[in-house]
């Protein structure tokens, strides 16, 4: 039903920007509790840093659903991913290689093991023809189950002296030196409370590489156009001609391969793999920066820099209760009312 | 209930004069964004009139009707009850100033009985509120469907009930919240011959109760016949009205300004704009003996078989048969969206597809009878729509690319092309008219430029202006080459369009009509006789 209101209008624009209104209103409200607790750039550097696995999940999430799927694998995949990648390096570290090429074969295995769980998510879907939920369901229990028997339910450890930490915090420098004062280094740029240049993580500049690729592709690519058709009604896709498995396909299989390289980024940072704790509840904080983000969870429709921006109000919302000493265990409760806020928001704009 | 006033219709008919005019529409203006759909229309509803709205589809006759029953909301003009402007902003505001509609898809919750239906929203309860009084809510449903002459069982579950019954229940419905302007969408499209008659005494028995009924069809015979004005709606502007003489009563002629007598064809030419000569364009020749499609002992499997058909490039071959018959089915196991027994072979050479992209590959290109669900993607932008089939040519970088400005070109040059309205081809393409839409399902495979284009149901759910648009775009391609054949349930559409027409019957083909015999009178009699497998007459006899 279209109508002209003044409400109605405001309602529109409400559904189509509500999620950067909602952005902007809680970084005014956490700039004037927190004052410059929150407004530093050590703390939005944190923030983006422990938020970029999750976003990266997210994202591919949002390439899922606009092909009006969904993958509840996510978090078991980062988990079994991560535990073959290390397990993977360790042996090889073990056997006498170089750190470098251990290192780098662990990662690239990391993330081959995660398009090897995403295609096989992928198959079950469209040649198995069972339901994306029920059918990632199945993985949320198998991926996770698998990695849990590798280790027995414990850590594993890397065996990598320095580079696999190197690689989960090490990055950009954003200051450099610019002299000295009585001995000591002084420093231009971001710098630390510490006074140390600041660093833009691997993992955040990786995050926003896959955002700006992932928009590219949902807005400007032939399987992008491919996606939004299928989700938008699968059967007016094939009598279109387009190869909908295939696309169905790639979809779960990219899926797979950003869950591998979130998996990558989570084990590096921690430079261990925790079998029982790692990955565990990131398909549930992914889909919600989705649906926060404004995509349709009927498919057919997206936008990856609404889950970007849902990404970051997750993250600024547990940000500012930590800051404000609030109980973790309320965290929940807090994401939960957002989420159901944003979708109340956003319902009823694509019928 | 409060019963209609029964003083006007009993009065005799010299002394009613002009009657109250109950609704009125004063300069209506309603913009979509890019279009305007109604611009400063005027009409008033009168007590114990039905007032028909006539016009093409886009005409502006369903957005006048979602105006005057308050789903939307006018950008522009006011509605007046009673002579008073008022503004709904809620159909439940317009039903409680007594003004409902009749919705063409009927809304009955399936789950609830009829008497719960009818008294939807208006319950009769018990001591204090705390149930629902059945046997009187049963007793109000049963008096109002016996006003319509209507003896359904209340308690009857109203998932249960034919087309015509849940009409009757919706109309009950209505007066259940004591309207006294019904308002009628497309009614009888959905009633067989009977039904229909039923219902078109029905209205003029709540008219006659001193009601202003509003009635949208497109069957200008039932308009002919029952309507006491006339209100014709051709891009969202009043074109004409035309008003029975009061004092005369109903049964006398429509008439228009100027006193002349109005028929259906009058009508037909004022929602056109224009005299309606032939709509179907002149056959041309098969341009070439060989063979462009070929099946022999070809089906779908499970609902077809045993069909053997040729055609040449240039030739339109139509496809006649009862719905059910395996028309569509067939078809569709022709471009791989079914699987498929028999051979086919395109251009002499034996294919098998596996989907509709390796049919239209080689040349072989199917639109879909089922415009909104199949054909068309109506939530993507009419561009998206248009460019879906062939987007390999819009593509740079193996596809890491789809250059926008060339698939707007594109689009851009089928709008001129096709005459199709749309204003802005950015919007979902669900923001055009029937016609328009039909065009672009047309225009997107001919852009893909096939050999054999397989039609189904080429006008469905378009305009008569339209459809005698799509019958010369269809018969321009044949004439450029194209084989072409279309499926369609009109039969005047596949005699007037089609060089031969083959018949279904029960998953085969039970006959064929040469463009000799598609001259003759008795073709259509003919092709229905083929259809349900009544025996074909001698030659000699229906000569």
């Amino acid at each position: 039903m279209s109508s002209h209101r003044p409400l109605a209008t405001v309602q529109r624009m409400l559904e189509k920007w509500g999620v950067l209104v909602a952005f902007a209103l809680l970084f005014i409200v956490s700039t004037a509790k927190q004052g410059t607790d929150f407004v530093s750039p050590e703390n939005f550097r944190t923030m983006l840093n422990s938020n970029a696995a999750v976003g990266v999940l997210a994202v591919g999430m949002t390439l899922v659903i606009v092909s009006a799927g969904i993958d509840l694998s996510v978090g078991s995949i980062v988990v079994l991913a991560a535990a073959l990648g290390t397990t993977a390096m360790n042996a090889l570290v073990g056997a006498g290689w170089s750190e470098g090429s251990a290192v780098l074969l662990g990662a690239g295995c990391t993330v081959l093991a995660g398009l090897a769980a995403g295609a096989i998510n992928g198959s079950l879907v469209v040649f198995g023809r069972i339901a994306p939920f029920i059918a990632t369901l199945g993985g949320l229990a198998a991926y996770r189950s698998m990695a849990l028997a590798i280790a027995d339910a414990g850590e594993i450890r890397s065996q990598s002296p320095t580079l696999f930490a190197k690689l989960g915090r090490g990055g950009i420098p954003l200051a450099w030196e610019s002299g000295s004062v009585d001995g000591q280094t002084v420093y231009t740029g971001l710098l630390n409370a510490g006074g140390k240049p600041l660093t833009l993580t691997y993992s955040i500049i990786i995050f926003f590489a896959v955002a700006i690729a992932a928009q590219w592709l949902l807005s400007m690519s032939r399987f992008g156009r491919h996606l939004i058709a299928v989700g938008a009604n699968e059967t007016a896709a094939r009598y279109a001609g387009l190869a909908v498995g295939w696309v169905r396909f790639r979809a779960y299989a990219l899926m797979g391969l950003l869950a591998g390289l979130a998996g990558l980024m989570q084990s590096s940072r921690m430079n261990s793999v925790s079998t029982s704790g790692l990955g565990v509840g990131n398909e549930l904080d992914a889909i919600a920066a989705v649906v926060i983000g404004g995509t349709s969870l009927r498919g057919g429709f997206g936008r990856v820099w609404g889950t970007v921006v849902g990404v970051l109000i997750l993250g600024m919302i547990t940000n500012i209760l930590t800051i404000s000493n609030v109980s973790p265990y309320w965290q929940g409760a807090v994401k939960g009312a957002v989420i159901v806020l944003a979708v109340l928001v956003q319902r009823g704009s694509r019928e | 209930m409060v019963l209609p006033p029964r003083s006007i219709s009993d009065a005799p008919p010299e002394s009613r004069g002009i009657p109250r005019v109950l609704l009125a529409a004063d300069a209506v203006v309603v913009d979509y964004p890019g279009v305007r759909a109604l611009d400063r229309v005027s009409a008033e509803f009168r007590a114990g009139e039905i007032h028909a709205i006539v016009g093409e589809n886009g005409a502006g006759k369903s957005t006048l009707m979602k105006v005057l029953s308050g789903s939307v909301r006018p950008t522009a003009g006011a509605v007046r009850v009673a002579g008073a402007a008022r503004t709904f902003n809620a159909p439940s505001e317009a039903i409680r100033a007594g003004i409902a509609m009749v919705h063409q898809e009927l809304n009955l919750v399936p789950t609830l009985d009829v008497a719960e239906n009818v008294c939807l929203g208006r319950e009769s309860v018990g001591a204090f509120g705390l149930r629902v009084d059945r046997r009187r809510q049963r007793a109000r449903a049963t008096e109002l469907l016996a006003m319509l002459g209507s003896s359904l069982d209340p308690t009857r579950a109203a998932g249960d009930l034919s087309v015509a019954e849940a009409q009757f229940v919706e109309i009950a419905k209505c007066l259940a919240s004591d309207a006294q302007v019904l308002i009628f969408d497309e009614p009888t499209a959905v009633l067989g011959e009977h039904e229909a008659e039923r219902l078109l005494s029905l209205l003029g028995r709540l008219r006659d109760e001193g009601r202003a009924i509003v009635f949208i069809s497109h069957h200008l015979d039932e308009v002919v016949a029952i309507a006491d004005r006339v209100t014709v709606l051709r891009d969202g502007a009043l074109v004409q009205s035309f008003a029975r003489d009061h004092v005369a009563g109903h049964g006398a002629p429509l008439r228009d300004a100027l006193g002349a007598a109005v028929d259906e064809a009058r009508i037909a030419n004022a929602m056109v704009g224009r005299e309606l000569g032939s709509i179907y364009p002149p056959k041309g020749a098969a341009v070439s003996e060989e063979l462009a499609i070929e099946l022999v002992g070809f089906g779908a499997v499970g609902r077809s078989r045993g069909i053997s058909l040729a055609v040449r490039p240039g030739e339109i071959v139509g496809v006649a048969g009862l719905v059910g018959s395996g028309r569509t089915e067939t078809a569709e196991a022709m471009v791989g969206l079914r699987r498929r027994e028999g051979v086919l072979r395109v251009g002499g050479r034996e294919v098998s597809f596996p989907g509709a992209r390796e049919a239209l590959r080689a040349g072989v290109a199917y639109v879909s009878e089922d415009r909104k669900g199949r054909g068309l993607h109506v939530s993507l932008p009419s561009v998206a729509n248009m460019t879906l089939p062939s987007l390999e040519r819009h593509v740079r970088a193996g596809g890491l690319s789809v250059d926008g400005a060339s698939e707007r070109a594109v689009t851009a040059r089928w709008i001129e092309a096709f005459s199709i309205r749309c204003a802005r081809p950015d919007l979902p393409i669900s923001s055009l008219s029937g016609g328009n839409q039909q065009k672009f399902a047309l225009a997107r495979w001919i852009e893909a430029a096939p050999r054999v284009l397989v039609i189904d149901e080429p006008t469905r759910g378009v305009d008569v202006g339209a459809k005698g648009e799509i019958y010369r775009i269809v018969a321009d391609l044949a004439a450029k080459g194209l084989a072409c054949i279309v499926i369609s349930s009109e039969l005047p559409e596949l005699i007037g369009l089609a060089h031969r027409v083959v018949v279904m019957r029960n998953g085969r083909l039970a006959g064929e009509l040469s463009r000799e015999k598609l001259a003759r009178r008795d073709c259509e009699e003919r092709i229905v006789r083929i259809a349900s497998g009544l025996p074909e007459q001698e030659e000699g006899a229906a000569a």
